[in-house]
């Protein structure tokens, strides 16, 4: 072991293009939110352009929020503290620079691709097949440097930031991979291979997940380290880290389902999301206050130090987004507050409040280290917070309002409930029109307050000589005594580990199982907590000493972080998947859609018309008056992907077939306000020039019928003397109504498939009752 | 199985074994969490601390 001290350079030049890039990219998702927000005031801002249009820029403004912005810092933030952290320089320069271009080529392939209609129809995993694999790929590069790095660290210890990181990097691997499983039918499109229920359950087990681990734990990591330091003082309690981090990373995984309550989603599912986010409570609250409560004693420095202001007012609305979301996951609030702006105002709360502030933070907190300079203004950055922190507030609570507005506009009833009060769903959206012009303007102060701070970095940065940090450690050995390393048997051979394995084995057979096994499950699960209990009493301290060196051991405790997390998706997703067939559709289920209907289909997702209108009839009385008999699981069973949408800026479609003539569909897409007056839904009057494109129509078929949706053998030929004919009948009946359009154009396939929504056949009750 | 899941009360089961599954994970780490000495809790919380940054500069320069 050699005494010689040497200087470890870090490499912090990859922190700097991160953190530039999150400022550019991040400026560019609010420009485009703020776009959307208007448009929803004035329909004409898409100037009558379809990659102006809102349903195609809404995905390319929350993926460059999440993606871009929220991504960039996040990369920026844990290379910059692990670095320092565990004393090592990161591991490779070449994936480091790999991780930086890889990650910006993507968010430019998706600015480029989602404005044309390029999507996977499903929210936040809207990126086409070949994105995804690049982005799975990049994943890996993070992964591999990042691992690198610590297995070449010289602090043997791992600080609960680096717990978060690790639980990032695995968690978001496994969601991203499994809901984007899906299989081409070209270069540009592709269908998922889970649909209907089992989509929707995959779909915000992702979603809700990418919320907890990309735009949450990431960031909480970040706090647990730049907080501290900021305020020159350590966290305030070490111990409440711990809890928060096993208990969010243990809980958060369950919580998914309750994007789908009072749904057609199994019951049991619902209670469990329910109770899972009400539990969320508690380490989210935990947390909260531990980053408060670690700014004890430097409060009057918030006076003058915008980095203190910003993470204390981030932390303070991480406390407001982690509050309401469990409130939200009630399923009577869930009855109020679902499908409208408050889940709009819930999601802003957290994205410009946490994760838009943490990200100002620390910007300001590096600027000057990372160029040695000092900031540019410490007053515009002041200006920066109070022009952020006012937009925040009224774009909140526009949105609280205008969704609680909506909400009881919606669910209102007169004639002892069996009438709704408000049966045109435009009374109910033009109520809500100031607000949704406040929100414009609230969010146009938080956007002039970031391109203040990119006017003050970019005058910091002027003339700057960027510098990396450096350390002295000595060469070759460690700054501290190694924790004892962990062989495979001792990691997972273990007393802490196989009561855990047994215990849960044991459980899921109580659950799941039948009578007996359902028995001996319970009979098991007992003993197992008995012995458990027993064993720990009796050999305490081998249960200690197992924890104490999984804390220092990187790749047991990220196996470990792994099976955690995929118990509790396994749990939810395998028994939707099993029972996904048409014995377990309840008392309808779906007819499959004919060629032209599929390609209509893919058109409604193309436009992202699901953004804006759901496919889901709750099992709510207003629901049911309003739009129809409620939605069964199995009437979306063949949809790859499903399309139950999360939000009604327009009416449900679940029950439209039918309800109009041809000729209204197509005068609603040739000028919506000819039909309905008030209506904010923009033209979409490029679906009658243009010409349906029919050519990987066969490709889509064959693939539906590897999914498992019952389409006979056609040929390509019986497939368009299918398209031809139905497209034909819709086109006469059109001409009929006085209307001309050509059959092959596209609007012609969207109304095929418009007409069809509700469409299903009764099945007998002797074949929902067999599977008992 | 599955529509025994759906319909019948036992459904209800899963808020009771969610919550006791839950609140042995926070006994479990909270009780480990506690028993953390004074020593060790000193080391974890200063690891932030052990690597010297330079010293805050966004104050103007003006």
């Amino acid at each position: 072991m050699s005494d010689r001290k040497i200087i470890l350079e870090f490499n912090d030049k990859v922190v700097r293009q991160f953190m530039l890039a999150s400022l550019i990219w991040g400026a560019v998702g609010m420009l485009v939110g703020v776009l959307i927000a208007a448009q929803l005031n004035f329909w004409q801002l898409n100037f009558g352009t379809p990659w102006l249009t809102w349903s195609r820029l809404r995905p390319l403004h929350t993926n460059a929020v999440i993606f871009a912005l929220v991504g960039n810092m996040m990369f920026a933030g844990v290379y910059y503290s692990t670095q320092r952290l565990v004393k090592a320089r990161l591991a490779s320069d070449f994936l480091s620079s790999l991780h930086f271009w890889g990650w910006q080529t993507i968010i430019l392939a998706a600015a480029c691709t989602l404005p044309f209609g390029l999507t996977r129809g499903k929210e936040y995993a809207e990126l086409i097949w070949p994105i995804n694999i690049a982005v799975a790929l990049i994943w890996v590069v993070f992964a591999v440097n990042f691992f690198w790095t610590l297995a070449r660290r010289r602090e043997p210890s791992l600080y609960v930031a680096i717990w978060f990181y690790i639980s990032t990097i695995i968690t978001i691997a496994i969601l991203y991979i499994v809901n984007h499983l899906s299989i081409p039918t070209s270069i540009a499109h592709s269908y998922p291979v889970f649909g209907g229920v089992q989509d929707a359950l995959v779909q915000w087990w992702y979603g809700h997940n990418a919320v907890a681990f990309f735009l949450t734990t990431p960031i909480l990591g970040i706090m647990y380290y730049f907080v501290p330091k900021a305020a020159g003082r350590p966290v305030y309690s070490y111990r409440l880290s711990v809890i928060h981090f096993w208990s969010l990373v243990f809980l958060y995984i369950w919580a998914g389902p309750h994007h789908l309550l009072n749904t057609a989603l199994p019951s049991w599912l619902q209670t469990l999301g329910t109770t899972f986010s009400l539990m969320l409570w508690a380490p989210s609250w935990g947390g909260m206050l531990n980053g408060l409560l670690t700014l004890r004693g430097a409060w009057h420095k918030l006076r003058t130090d915008p980095v203190l202001k910003f993470f204390a007012a981030a932390v303070t609305f991480y406390g407001m987004a982690t509050f309401e979301g469990p409130l939200l996951s009630i399923k009577s609030v869930s009855a109020l507050a679902h499908y409208t702006d408050w889940i709009i105002g819930h999601v802003h709360a957290g994205a410009l409040g946490w994760n838009g502030f943490m990200a100002a933070g620390m910007i300001y907190w590096l600027l000057p280290r990372l160029w040695n300079k000092p900031l540019h203004s410490t007053s515009l950055a002041n200006v920066h917070f109070w022009l952020g922190t006012v937009g925040i507030l009224l774009y909140v609570a526009a949105m609280w309002v205008s969704g609680i507005t909506q909400g009881l506009m919606l669910n209102a009833t007169t004639e002892s409930g069996t009438v709704l009060a408000y049966p045109n769903f435009l009374d109910t959206l033009n109520t809500i029109r100031p607000l949704m012009l406040m929100r414009v303007i609230g969010g146009g102060l938080y956007l002039v307050g970031w391109l203040i701070m990119a006017y003050n970095v970019w005058q910091t940065v002027r003339g700057a000589v960027p510098v990396n940090g450096t350390i002295e450690v000595f060469e070759d050995a460690p700054a501290h005594d190694e924790p004892k390393s962990f062989g495979f048997v001792t990691a997972f051979i273990n007393p802490p580990v196989l009561f855990t394995v047994f215990g849960v084995t044991c459980a899921c057979a109580w659950m799941f199982g039948g009578d007996f096994i359902s028995i001996a499950g319970l009979v098991g699960t007992i003993i197992c907590a008995i012995l458990a209990y027993a064993h720990h009493e009796s050999r305490g301290k081998k249960w200690g000493d197992w924890y104490d060196r999984l804390l220092g051991n990187t790749l047991p405790f990220s196996v470990l972080t792994f099976l955690a997390i995929v118990a509790g998706g396994l749990i939810q997703i395998i028994p939707t998947v099993v029972a996904h067939n048409a014995s377990s559709n309840e008392d309808r289920q779906q007819i499959p859609y004919t060629p032209l209907e599929l390609a209509g289909r893919d058109l409604y997702v193309r436009d992202g018309c699901y953004l804006c209108h759901s496919q889901m009839i709750r099992t709510l009385v207003p629901d049911v008056l309003r739009y129809g008999d409620y939605s069964r699981l199995g009437e979306s069973i063949y949809d790859h992907p499903y399309q139950w949408g999360s939000k009604r800026n327009g009416p449900d479609l679940a029950r439209v077939g039918g309800k109009y003539p041809n000729v209204w569909h197509l005068r609603h897409m040739e000028d919506p306000r000819s039909i309905s007056t008030g209506s904010n839904m923009p033209s979409f009057a490029w679906l009658l020039a243009n010409t349906l494109d029919t050519s990987t129509l066969a490709r889509k078929i064959s693939v539906q019928r590897t999914l498992g949706v019952p389409y006979p053998n056609w040929t390509p030929e019986q497939i368009m003397t299918r398209v031809d004919t139905q497209a034909k009948a819709i086109a006469a009946d059109l001409k009929t109504a006085g209307a001309y359009v050509a059959p092959e154009k596209e609007v012609i396939a969207l109304i095929a498939y418009l007409q069809q929504m509700g469409r299903a056949e009764m099945t007998p009750p002797a074949l929902t009752t067999a599977v008992k | 199985m599955f529509k025994r899941l759906i319909l019948e009360e036992s459904a209800t089961l899963f808020t009771l074994v969610a919550f006791i599954t839950a609140s042995s994970i926070f006994l479990s780490i909270g009780w480990r969490a506690l028993r953390m000495k004074r020593p060790q809790l000193d080391r974890f919380e200063n690891l932030p601390f052990a690597t010297e940054t330079p010293s805050a500069r966004h104050d103007s320069e003006a």
